[in-house]
Parts: structure tokens; C-alpha cells; sequence
């Protein structure tokens, strides 16, 4: 029995650690993943808005139009997706239902495309956006937050879970 | 009838017999059997089911029990006599009609004894059944050749061989109100989660119906949701080594009698894309197989409606890759004649399996050359119809279970007539409503796409690379494993 308690607290003292260090890796992950998936929607012409956005408010030279660019700001996308996963993580991590995920994907889109519109030159008025482009980059974002919002729910329910296992037995 | 079911063996052996007659019509059916034999001045009757015990057994047991007279005085007690003396490991009393009848269908022999209220039971089961063999559709270049059988007792007997701990559990039940079907629970029982074991438990005990005749996927029918979706909610396993190192991880196994494969629960789509072959190979080249089988996949699905796209609109090719699309200008739109190329080759992999050896050659030559040389000879298809179908068919071919090749085929088609309509926005929408599908289904409390959305990273490495064996220490995660480590690092 005590051994059974001091094992319970040796996991209580790990579990915030590594529930964060997961948020760190679903967040990382996530940008990775997915601003890839959108470089390849760029290649294919599905869109006109390249991962390499996020790099434009810096004027750094030609180079960030070309393939390393591109890579570079996916790199950066990743990162700051972590941020964006802890944003999920601390507003609405009790959230276990997927559709939770979606709506905040939709909220980032808005939130780039509407809110943080001036910040990017080369982002053209959301209604001048053509179809195509539209209807591509809202799925990403809405694939995106599904992806993070969903894992961190699913992650942050499974350590309750764990949590009141390990304490009724 | 509910009253019959409870009806006790009677002392006088009349009164059984008549009573058996009439339940299981004995000399109506010519399989069911009755041998009277006299020992020690007793009328003793040996009910059989022919077809279904081992003669040579019978025998034996009856030559012993006929020697009894000879060496027995009058006054011994009948039973403890014949009970003693029963040359078997296996023997049963029975006090009740319903269980005698029971085990006599089931193929062992039942001894009535005159003056007693209980049947002897004996297990001489001999089952009509082939001999392991390699699986068919699971074929590896190394490893082992055995395979599940139709028969249950030797399906448990093969998984025990590979797992011989005190703590592997088969629990029988039998379903069917009519056919008694033996189904199997197998687990590890300081592993497995109690609560699946509950679930699983709770849906088989609730399943009513005549029979199983199509076993395992009637059982799976009745535990998982299919509804109108087609990908495979469980996984059936031919081979004893995938079912064991299945239920290493936690995973509980389902055998249903009379089926050669095993339902392996719970499930989640990415165990439908590996096969035993890469845990046979070095880890580099596991993972190479691994990652040519995922592109064959993927090619499977994604291809055809990509091209079909760029057919539709070539000012979206990209510069560097204009030169696919076709060439020649074609009578039939290509969306149909991708259609028809695909009902061809489904309607060719139907005949395939109904032909036999010799006639499916010729059928083989008569599909390749002249229905698909000259098809595009005489202006139906453009080759790259035929190219880009052909590697999707390949593709599909490469997925290691069938079922899963099947459910893509049709995603494929029905991403084919969103592009078809809606061009890009029916492409990108069409894919994210199948993924977003897919993230809500959970099967058996899983979600189904774990571990890519929930995401896990340490179980995604293992599906994306193949890590060896003495480096992956804990069970996957989703089996909710009681014990986490597989060994003690």
C-alpha cells in the first residue's frame, strides 16, 4: 500500500512535465506537418499563399520566395505552432470533442487572414481571395486545429483518467 | 423450450432413451447413435455423433469397460467402477438432459448408465480439418509456415505455443441460440485492459441469433458499428505469430470457431498498413518495405484523382512536371474511362478468383493484350488512363490487408467524381471530410486514426520507422495497458 502511494506521487510530480513537453511535440509536429501539406497545395497550384507568408513582414532578401524559403518557413511555422498549442492548451484543453478542434482552426484562419491581415504585404484582401485558394487554406487551418486542438484534449483526458484509475485502486 | 433445458437425467435407462429419442430424433437422423452394452449385469448405453469422434478411442474405451465383468464382482457400485476404469483424461459428469445433449452435438461420446441420475462425459472430438498451413493472403519470405485452422482448439493451442505464461487467459463462450458456436476471448490478463475485456465481453454475451455461419465477421458485425463506412474495423489475422505479438501489446484476441482468422481488437487504421514481413527484415529494410508499401498506398488513393485534376484544368500543372496528362485527344471524357478501367480491373479480379489455375493464364493474356492494347488502339482509353489505374490497382495490391484496399478503392472513386464536379475545392474538401471522418470514429472507446490525430509522437515513430525490438520497451499506449513495459529496462 504505501509502496502504491509513493509510486502515485512520483507520477503526479512527472505527469505536468511531460503533459507539456507534449504539448510541445502535437504543437511542433502539427505546424511541421501540415505547412508542408500546404507547401505541397502551393506546388500544385491548389493555392496562391506559399508557407513562406509567415516570413513576409521581415524584408530579408529574394532568397525566402525560393525552395529554401519555403523550408525555412515551415521551420518557423512549426515554432510558432507551439505557442499556438499551449494558446489551445490553456483556453480550452477541457474541450474533448473534435468539432471544438475545427472552430479553432476557423478562428486562426480569421485571425491571420482578417485580423492579421496588414502584417503580411503580400496578403490580398480576404474577398479578393480566389476560390481555390480560399477553400484549400480554410481545410489546412481547419485540419490544423483538429490536429492540435483534438491530441491535447485527447492527451489532457487520458491523464484524468490515469489520474482516477490510479487513485480508486 | 425453456422447461426442457433444466430436465434431469432420470435413474431408469428407459426413461432416458425414450426421452432422448424424441428430443434428438435418433433413428431419424442417421448420424446420432445409440451402443447398448451389458456390464456387470447393467444396461450401460454409449450415445455417439458419428463423424464428429475418433472411433479408435471408442473402441478402446469400450474394450475396457467390457473387461470389467470378468474381473468386477456383482456388487460393485456400477459407477465408480466405470468412471475409474474410462482409459481418458477428459471426463465429465453430467446431471442434466440439456448439458448431455449438448456435449453428444458437439461430438462426445455420453455413457447412460442404468440406476443413475448422472452421464458420463468424454471428449473423443475428432473434427473433419486440415492441418496448419501458411495463410494465403499473409505470405512472409521468413518466418514461420503455421497458420490458424478452422478449428478453435487448435487455434488456442497454436497461440499457446507462443505464449506459455501462467497469465493468457481463454475464456469460452458459445453463441448461437441454434448452432452453439464456440468463441473464444484471449488475453493477457495483467496486460489487457479490464475494461475492453468487459466491454467485448458484455457485446458477445448479448448477441442473439440462430447461428454463426459466417463466424468471425457476424461477430464482428455485432461489436463494432460498421454502418455505411467501409474501412475495416478490426483486423483479422491469419498467423499464430501476429495474433501473439498482438496480444503482447495488450490487444485482445476473439477466435471463433470454424474460422481460420482472428479478430484482433482494438484496431486503429494504421494496423491495417503493416505486415509481419518488415519484423523480419532488418530494421533500415523494414522500414524501407514499410515506406514503399505507404507510397503504393498513397498512390492507391491520391494519384488517379490528382491526374484526372490536372486533365481537367492544365493550367494548374506545375512547370516542372507538364509533361504527364494526355497527348492525344480522346472520344470518351476521362473520367470515364478511368470508371470503366476500374470496373475492368474488379470485374477481371472477380473472374480471377473463379477461374481455375489453367483457364486464368489464358484469362490473363486475353485482359492484358487484347482488351488493353487494343482498347487504346481503337481509341476508347489514352495509355495513361491505363498507366495511371494500373499503378492505383498495384497499389492496392500492395496493401497488406484487403479489406482496407477495398474501403480505398472506393475513397478513390469518390474523390474521382468530387474532382470530376467540383475540381480543386471538391479535391481538398473531399479529402478533409474523409480525414475529419475518419478522426471521429472510435471503435471499441479508440479513435481510429490514433496515433496521427490524437497525435502520439513515440507510437507515430513506430509506425513511420521500424524501431528494433530491443529498443521499443513499453506497449503502445492505446491498448491501455495495466503493465506499460514489455521489458524491464
Amino acid at each position: 500500500m504505501e509502496d502504491n502511494n509513493r509510486n502515485m506521487e512520483q507520477q503526479q510530480k512527472e505527469e505536468p512535465v511531460s503533459f507539456n513537453s507534449k504539448v510541445v511535440t502535437i504543437g511542433l509536429v502539427g505546424g511541421l506537418f501540415w505547412s508542408m501539406i500546404g507547401y505541397l497545395a502551393y506546388f500544385l497550384n491548389f493555392s496562391t499563399i506559399s508557407p513562406s507568408l509567415i516570413l513576409s513582414p521581415w524584408a530579408i532578401g529574394e532568397w525566402k520566395e525560393r525552395a529554401l524559403g519555403q523550408w525555412v518557413a515551415i521551420g518557423v511555422i512549426g515554432l510558432v505552432s507551439i505557442l499556438v498549442a499551449f494558446l489551445y492548451r490553456a483556453a480550452l484543453v477541457k474541450f474533448s470533442n473534435m468539432y471544438v478542434g475545427m472552430a479553432y482552426g476557423i478562428l486562426l484562419w480569421i485571425i491571420v487572414f482578417y485580423i492579421l491581415n496588414p502584417m503580411f504585404p503580400k496578403l490580398p484582401n480576404p474577398l479578393e481571395l480566389d476560390r481555390n485558394t480560399m477553400v484549400t487554406t480554410i481545410c489546412l487551418f481547419i485540419l490544423y486545429g483538429v490536429f492540435v486542438g483534438y491530441s491535447i484534449s485527447f492527451e489532457y483526458i487520458d491523464n484524468q483518467q490515469n489520474k482516477s484509475r490510479g487513485s480508486s485502486s | 423450450m425453456p422447461e426442457k433445458n433444466k430436465e434431469p437425467i432420470r435413474k431408469k435407462i428407459k426413461e432416458n432413451e425414450e426421452y432422448l429419442k424424441d428430443r434428438i430424433g435418433i433413428g431419424k437422423s442417421f448420424d446420432l447413435g445409440i451402443r447398448k452394452l451389458s456390464i456387470l449385469n447393467k444396461e450401460v448405453q454409449f450415445y455417439y455423433c458419428t463423424g464428429l469422434c475418433d472411433t479408435t478411442i471408442i473402441v478402446e474405451i469400450m474394450e475396457e469397460l467390457m473387461e470389467l465383468d470378468s474381473s468386477q464382482r456383482l456388487t460393485t457400485h456400477l459407477k465408480k467402477v466405470v468412471k475409474n476404469r474410462l482409459p481418458h483424461q477428459q471426463v465429465q459428469v453430467a446431471k442434466t438432459f440439456d448439458e448431455a445433449v449438448d456435449r453428444l452435438l458437439s461430438g462426445l461420446i455420453v455413457i447412460f448408465m442404468d440406476g443413475q441420475e448422472e452421464a458420463l462425459i468424454i471428449d473423443v472430438r475428432k473434427y473433419p480439418g486440415r492441418p496448419p498451413q501458411e495463410p494465403d493472403t499473409e505470405k512472409v519470405v521468413r518466418g514461420s509456415r503455421d497458420g490458424f485452422t478452422e478449428n478453435i482448439i487448435e487455434n488456442t493451442a497454436l497461440t499457446r505455443r507462443r505464449i506459455r505464461d501462467e497469465r493468457l487467459r481463454n475464456e469460452m463462450i458459445q453463441i448461437g441460440e441454434r448452432s452453439k458456436t464456440d468463441v473464444c476471448i484471449t488475453y493477457l490478463e495483467d496486460v489487457a485492459d479490464p475494461d475492453l475485456v468487459k466491454l467485448i465481453k458484455e457485446k458477445l454475451s448479448a448477441i442473439k441469433i440462430d447461428g454463426l455461419p459466417m463466424a468471425d465477421k457476424t461477430v464482428e458485425e455485432f461489436i463494432v458499428k460498421q454502418g455505411y463506412n467501409p474501412f475495416p474495423l478490426v483486423r483479422y489475422t491469419e498467423r499464430p505469430d501476429v495474433a501473439s505479438s498482438h496480444l503482447f501489446e495488450g490487444h485482445v484476441l476473439i477466435i471463433v470457431d470454424t474460422s481460420p482468422s482472428v479478430v484482433i481488437t482494438p484496431t486503429t487504421f494504421f494496423h491495417h498498413v503493416q505486415h509481419a514481413e518488415e519484423y523480419r527484415q532488418a530494421p533500415l529494410s523494414g522500414a524501407y518495405l514499410r515506406w514503399a508499401r505507404f507510397a503504393g498506398m498513397a498512390a492507391a488513393v491520391f494519384l488517379l484523382p490528382i491526374w484526372l485534376l490536372f486533365v481537367l484544368q492544365s493550367d494548374l500543372l506545375p512547370g516542372s512536371i507538364d509533361f504527364i496528362g494526355p497527348n492525344k485527344d480522346s472520344n470518351v471524357p476521362v473520367l470515364w474511362q478511368i470508371l470503366f478501367a476500374e470496373l475492368g480491373i474488379d470485374i477481371l479480379r472477380m473472374a480471377a478468383i473463379h477461374t481455375p489455375t489453367p483457364l486464368s493464364t489464358a484469362m490473363g493474356l486475353i485482359a492484358a493484350v487484347l482488351i488493353g492494347q487494343i482498347a487504346i488502339d481503337v481509341g476508347l482509353f489514352v495509355p495513361e488512363v491505363i498507366l495511371y489505374v494500373a499503378v492505383a490497382a498495384v497499389g492496392s495490391f500492395a496493401t497488406p490487408s484487403y479489406e482496407m484496399s477495398v474501403a480505398n478503392k472506393l475513397v478513390r472513386i469518390f474523390l474521382l467524381i468530387l474532382v470530376a464536379i467540383f475540381k480543386v475545392p471538391g479535391l481538398v474538401i473531399g479529402v478533409t471530410v474523409l480525414i475529419l471522418f475518419l478522426t471521429r470514429l472510435t471503435v471499441l472507446n479508440t479513435p481510429y486514426l490514433w496515433p496521427f490525430i490524437p497525435f502520439n509522437f513515440k507510437s507515430m515513430m513506430q509506425v513511420v520507422v521500424r524501431v528494433s525490438v530491443p529498443l521499443t520497451n513499453y506497449r503502445p499506449e492505446i491498448t491501455r495497458p495495466q503493465n506499460k513495459k514489455k521489458q524491464p529496462v
